[in-house]
């Protein structure tokens, strides 16, 4: 069984860290696909100011889109965020979404503004995508943009928006906006008079006031 | 159950619209030991390869459960599910699903059985969740600290009953262990001992091979949220363990979420971690800020390690007036040896999900939290990747319980997360 088949497999010591410089002069080589996505995993350990360029030109490519976003939602820079911010112009399909994706996970707060707009364009193909990084983002201005999509939207806008419009109610109760959360949560159990999001938003209104 | 409950109205109407006759089968009413089918728990099944079949087999067993999908992005898995239901219900009515989303999407389905491989486990479950259902998830449940927090939190959100498949918590002699250490019988407790795999993190890439087709296999599904890479087969056969991309934490938790989750339940720290972690060699030693200690030490398949009970995922418990040891033969040893004299021979073995199955279904009628809820996964799996980080970043690393992240080590912390692959999240 599979797990046997593990246990075969001998030890390994755990993969030194490296430093950022080795790394980088991987992604501006012409090393395999392969190589180029390792680098980009270990770069997640020491990724500074430094990679954040490298990384984002890497944001268009089919096979190291991905690797490329895990270096930079890790960068704890401005830069990294204006580097995502920037390529949402010049991407489309799949890694668009990932950097509408990666936006939400850094809960970039200037993102807000492209964010509607990609929920605005139905040939854009990121609409769910923006709903829930406007979720993760949580911000009273993200909570607002949500609002109208879950009262007057469209399915399956409206659903996505009902679940990010959740996720933002949890923010704002955490982060100094109760009565924001509050008629946020109302506001989703009028709208879903049934379902999981109605019964989500049932009980996160009864938490908040215990 | 709201879904129960819709289903017995809808009988209800339609007999009543149609005029259905009156002879109605004993079984269908619940009559000779059946269950109504308007009582049963619906399941649905979402990658289901050999381990999934033995746990659906628990719950193919059990008299209030109706098995009606099976969701797989493999097409030979799909078709040995339906066939293990058509044996079972004499019918044809399982229904073969390759996208997840649209089993999730039948209303009348209440619980999920999610048996994927890692990478899906936390992302399958959390869709579950915001579809309303159930969840019975196998181990290990996340692949990073992050996923583990954003797994309970979604569950806590939508208040959906939630078991992991660490099924030892329902096997009696791990349970019998447990409770010696938590009832005060060993004494003060002093360190807890868990068995962990060795440990691994390969970057490397399989040979790239030609797609099969979607139908065959969905190379795109099966991958997920995982990173891409190029298809080879025998990902899909099962050998994508001890992958960096596919086997979080670099397989501590692979046992960890048994034998940690364990001693977890033995130290009373259900709702903590330890707060510091250091490795040496195979070993990953950590310290409660109770004090009690962990050793996370080498097992195996094959008796290694240094332990007194035989048996896959070992654990031991040790206070200061004596200690008890068990795994998954069954057996259970103890000093002093007048401890385990009440204990009753011939119980489950530690990898015999049937008693778990059932506390979770029990769960699922009466909205208790079952054995390996949520908030149990949550901790016990952050103590497994949290002592993975410590042995990838080869030093003591000091961790927050509360914040849930390491203290002034912005390494560690850089690894409490990884990205989904774009158009795979929850």
């Amino acid at each position: 069984m599979d797990r046997l088949k593990l246990q075969t497999l001998p030890a390994m010591n755990p993969t030194p860290i490296q430093n950022e410089a080795s790394q980088l002069a991987i992604l501006d080589s012409d090393a395999s696909d392969h190589d180029k996505a390792v680098a980009c995993q270990r770069l997640v350990y020491v990724a500074g100011p430094e990679s954040i360029v490298p990384l984002a030109a890497l944001l268009g490519q089919e096979h190291l889109s991905d690797y490329a976003r895990s270096g930079l939602e890790a960068i704890d820079d401005p830069a990294a965020s204006r580097a995502l911010l920037d390529a949402l112009s010049k991407l489309k399909g799949r890694q668009l979404a990932g950097a509408v994706n990666s936006l939400g996970v850094r809960r970039e707060a200037k993102a807000i503004a492209a964010l509607q707009a990609f929920v605005a364009d139905p040939t854009g193909g990121v609409q769910v995508e923006a709903i829930a990084a406007l979720g993760m983002i949580g911000s009273p201005e993200a909570a607002s943009t949500l609002e109208p999509i879950i009262t007057k939207g469209q399915e399956p806008l409206k659903s996505a928006a009902g679940h990010a419009s959740l996720i933002a109610a949890e923010h704002l109760a955490a982060e100094g906006n109760p009565e924001a959360s509050k008629r946020l949560a109302q506001s989703l159990k009028t709208v879903f008079p049934k379902g999981p999001i109605h019964d989500a938003a049932t009980h996160l209104s009864a938490s908040k006031t215990k | 159950m709201t879904n129960v409950s819709n289903r017995r109205q809808f009988l209800k109407t339609t007999a009543l619209t149609l005029g259905l006759p009156t002879f109605i089968p004993a079984s269908a009413l619940g009559r000779d030991g059946h269950v109504a089918p308007s009582n049963r728990i619906v399941l649905g099944a979402i990658g289901i390869g050999p381990r999934g079949r033995q746990v659906l087999s628990c719950f193919l067993k059990e008299k209030d459960v109706q098995f009606v999908a099976i969701a797989d992005a493999q097409e030979s898995r799909r078709e040995t599910v339906r066939r293990m239901a058509m044996r079972v219900y004499g019918n044809e009515d399982c229904v073969k699903y390759r996208d997840m989303n649209e089993l999730l999407g039948r209303d009348d389905i209440d619980a999920t059985l999610i048996c994927t491989g890692d990478r899906w486990h936390a992302l399958a479950s959390m869709r579950a969740a915001k579809a309303g259902k159930d969840i019975y998830c196998e181990k290990p449940c996340s692949m990073t600290i992050r996923e583990t927090q954003d797994l309970a939190d979604t569950i806590k959100r939508y208040q959906r009953v939630f078991q992991a498949g660490t099924q030892r918590r329902n096997v009696d002699n791990f349970r019998f262990a447990c409770e010696l250490a938590r009832s005060g019988k060993l004494g003060n407790m002093q360190t807890v001992h868990a068995g962990i795999l060795t440990l691994r993190e390969d970057h490397s890439w399989l040979p790239a091979e030609a797609e099969p087709g979607a139908d065959e296999v969905d190379w795109d599904a099966w991958l997920g949220p995982a990173p891409w890479r190029p298809y080879n087969e025998k990902y899909t056969q099962g050998r994508w363990r001890g992958y960096y991309d596919f086997n979080g934490g670099a397989t501590l938790p692979e046992w960890g979420a048994h034998t940690i989750d364990l001693c977890q339940w033995a130290a009373k720290a259900d709702g903590t971690a330890p707060v510091e972690y250091e490795v040496d060699g195979d070993t990953v030693h950590a310290t409660y800020g109770s004090g009690i200690k962990l050793v996370m030490r080498l097992a195996g398949f094959k008796g290694e390690g240094d332990w007194v009970v035989p048996g896959t995922c070992p654990v031991r418990f040790e206070g200061d007036e004596g200690w008890v040891e068990a795994a998954d033969s069954g057996k259970i040893a103890s000093n002093p040896k007048t401890l385990i004299k009440d204990f009753p021979e011939g119980g489950l073995s530690g990898t015999d999900p049937s008693k778990h199955v059932r506390d979770f279904l029990d769960c699922v009628k009466s909205r208790k939290q079952p054995a390996a809820n949520a908030d149990v996964t949550r901790y016990g799996h952050i103590v497994s990747h949290a002592a993975s980080i410590a042995w990838r970043v080869g030093r003591k690393v000091r961790f927050d319980p509360v914040s849930e992240t390491f203290i002034d080590d912005d390494e560690a912390n850089r690894m409490i997360s990884r990205s989904l692959r774009a158009g795979w999240t929850a």
